[in-house]
């Protein structure tokens, strides 16, 4: 049974249909991009699988979980329980260290462990910069420090709206290692970009147009690459 | 964890959240002082009250039923003077603020065509009380609003007269002029005394020529008696126990009479008057009572509404400068929820550092509420207001409701985020 299954979605806000009838099965251990333009609906297809929106019509089935069935407060247990959330525009909280960052993951999740988040930063190659304030981080470590964030509670699925979006090429370069080891030891990760460099390191791309798929290109090629 | 958070927002929203404490500590402050001057007021306002006369009346139980039979008040009963000094020994003896005696004679000036009403009186008599204390009293302590011309007579001055502006214009009187007065058309003994004063009083006092007591009592062959007493005493606004009390004490059960005669209700005063006094009968002045109840009232009801307006107001501040920092907060509070936290931890988070800085707030509003309360005493009463201890926990719980209630429209905006509108825009 697929980690994600998707049957049938549409998203409608008022007039503008934003997803049309989405049809999209994601597997356990699977690295999974998907790609279009502005407009094309991958925001609003990150928020229906990261729990944060529900479908106007059709289901979203999540670790056999109906989670366009759910209330809020289901929701937000699913989030929180099964999903890790990366964000283009890294969403640290100001006032607190790298550190913290992670620990407010830990503590909405269960119980907060400084040394499983000194372990979690030190993975992401930022445990000198543990007692650093997001202002002191570059982009870069920003993000990594989102990812290690979004790694703490071992989620089931990694979810990344574009997480290279914001960065150089150095910095691209190390949020895509992480990526790439975290898929090799068998993490489920849906990243949604626009980057086509991004895209191609997935298994799969998803081309969303105008709210529909539009077509679907299965990468192959890099010998890393899990399951090939 | 929680702690840190909280920490961390107290601290980053600096500014916002010492205008949030500022509001707390405004409005607990106006609530202090209100509710500290408006406990203590009943007794500023009473004092002040009382320098425009007194409000109790009490007259000799004949003349009373005469009075109130036939709206005659001359009689042949009379009060004992040396019984006055027991009004200071009864249950609200210290509500006793002043007395004064009075006794009236009917008399003649040498050398003035007709006859004139004498009143014996204390100007200004020390008396030894049966407690062992010494009182202050007579009628320049009641009649402090009469405009005097002259000088009020010294409480020894057995041969010291104050005239009335009326009377004084139809005998021709001039302060320092010595007159002889006689009763009996001119066949009594006279007796010579000195005018010191000329008042005007702007009632039918100013007829009236007023003497020593002992010079009246002289003058009558009526030693020691004494026609009637006012009494200037501190009372509480009057309430249907207590008028059914005036109407009848007998009517009450035996809780509700304790109730009232330990409460300073002008009726529980008159009766305890009529207890220590000999064959009396005491009155309100109901003019004077209900005009201190009323002003009692309303001012009391000024300062609760001048509370709640300043709390209204701190609410409404709170609620502004809550709902500016939820609102530019809302990545953060998006970003808690995306995390997993739910509404409650989340409202919990926002409520706590919103009650810290109450906490804050509130504690130096009190204590600058105490200043203003005093400033107000001063400058008001011209003394100093009673702290109140039980204003503390009032202030408090003020403060938390307040706090609380002007949290509630940001409560409501934190519920309503959602971290895919906050976090992505949609």
């Amino acid at each position: 049974m697929a980690l994600l299954d998707i049957k049938g979605i549409s998203k409608i806000y008022g007039s503008v249909k934003a997803l049309q009838n989405i049809d999209l099965a994601v597997e356990q251990g699977e690295w999974l991009s998907i790609m279009g333009p502005s407009g094309s609906g991958k925001t609003t297809m990150m928020n229906i699988i990261g729990c944060m929106d529900k479908p106007t019509d059709g289901k979203v089935i999540l670790d056999g979980i109906d989670i366009s069935a759910e209330s809020a407060r289901n929701l937000t247990a699913i989030r929180r329980d099964k999903i890790g959330l990366i964000f283009q525009q890294f969403h640290l909280i100001s006032y607190l260290t790298a550190l913290e960052n992670i620990m407010v993951a830990q503590y909405y999740h269960s119980m907060p462990d400084e040394k499983e988040a000194l372990q979690a930063l030190d993975r992401v190659g930022l445990l000198e910069r543990a007692k650093h304030l997001p202002s002191q981080l570059s982009g870069g470590e920003q993000q990594r420090v989102c990812i290690a964030r979004a790694l703490i509670n071992y989620p089931m699925l990694v979810l990344a709206d574009e997480p290279t979006g914001n960065l150089d090429e150095v910095n691209e370069g190390i949020v895509m290692d992480i990526f790439r080891q975290l898929h090799s030891e068998g993490s489920t990760v849906v990243v949604v970009t626009h980057d086509p460099e991004v895209a191609e390191e997935a298994q799969r791309t998803v081309i969303l147009e105008h709210g529909r798929i539009a077509r679907i290109t299965y990468n192959v090629g890099r010998e890393s690459r899990k399951g090939e | 964890m929680f702690l840190r958070l909280v920490k961390g927002a107290l601290f980053r929203q600096k500014k916002k959240m010492l205008m949030i404490a500022f509001t707390i500590a405004l409005g607990a402050s106006l609530a202090t002082a209100m509710l500290n001057v408006m406990l203590d007021v009943g007794d500023k306002v009473n004092r002040e009250l009382k320098t425009y006369g007194a409000n109790i009346n009490v007259l000799p139980k004949e003349v009373s039923l005469l009075d109130d039979l036939y709206g005659v008040s001359d009689g042949s009963g009379v009060l004992s003077e040396s019984e006055l000094g027991s009004l200071k020994t009864i249950f609200w003896a210290f509500n006793i603020v002043d007395f004064a005696p009075y006794l009236n004679v009917k008399a003649r000036i040498s050398g003035r065509d007709g006859e004139f009403r004498l009143v014996g009186t204390w100007f200004a008599n020390h008396l030894e009380l049966p407690t062992g204390e010494a009182l202050d009293t007579g009628i320049n302590n009641m009649k402090s609003w009469w405009s005097v011309e002259g000088e009020w007579p010294a409480g020894d001055d057995a041969s010291a007269a104050m005239a009335g502006s009326i009377a004084a214009e139809r005998a021709g009187l001039a302060v320092g002029d010595v007159i002889s007065v006689s009763t009996g058309g001119g066949n009594g003994e006279s007796v010579s005394l000195t005018i010191k004063g000329i008042f005007a009083a702007g009632s039918d006092e100013d007829e009236r020529i007023y003497v020593p007591l002992s010079v009246a009592q002289g003058m009558a062959k009526r030693p020691g008696a004494v026609s009637s007493v006012e009494v200037s005493a501190l009372t509480t606004p009057d309430n249907e126990l207590s008028r059914r009390a005036a109407q009848n004490p007998k009517s009450l059960s035996v809780k509700e009479w304790e109730t009232w005669y330990c409460t300073a209700y002008v009726s529980a005063i008159c009766y305890q008057i009529e207890e220590v006094l000999t064959d009396s009968v005491a009155k309100p002045i109901r003019q004077v009572a209900e005009s201190e109840g009323a002003i009692l009232e309303k001012t009391q009801l000024l300062m609760l509404l001048i509370t709640i307006l300043s709390l209204a107001g701190a609410a409404l501040g709170i609620s502004n400068l809550v709902t500016a920092g939820v609102m530019e907060r809302s990545r953060e509070i998006g970003l808690l929820k995306a995390l997993g936290a739910g509404n409650a931890p989340v409202s919990r988070l926002i409520l706590t550092e919103i009650l810290i800085t109450g906490v804050v707030g509130g504690v130096a509003g009190y204590f600058a509420g105490l200043g203003f309360a005093q400033i107000i005493g001063q400058t008001v009463f011209g003394a100093a207001i009673n702290i109140k201890p039980m204003v503390i926990p009032l202030v408090a719980i003020l403060v938390f409701l307040v706090t609380l209630v002007g949290s509630v429209p940001s409560i409501r905006l934190l519920l309503s985020l959602r971290p895919a509108e906050v976090l992505h825009g949609r």
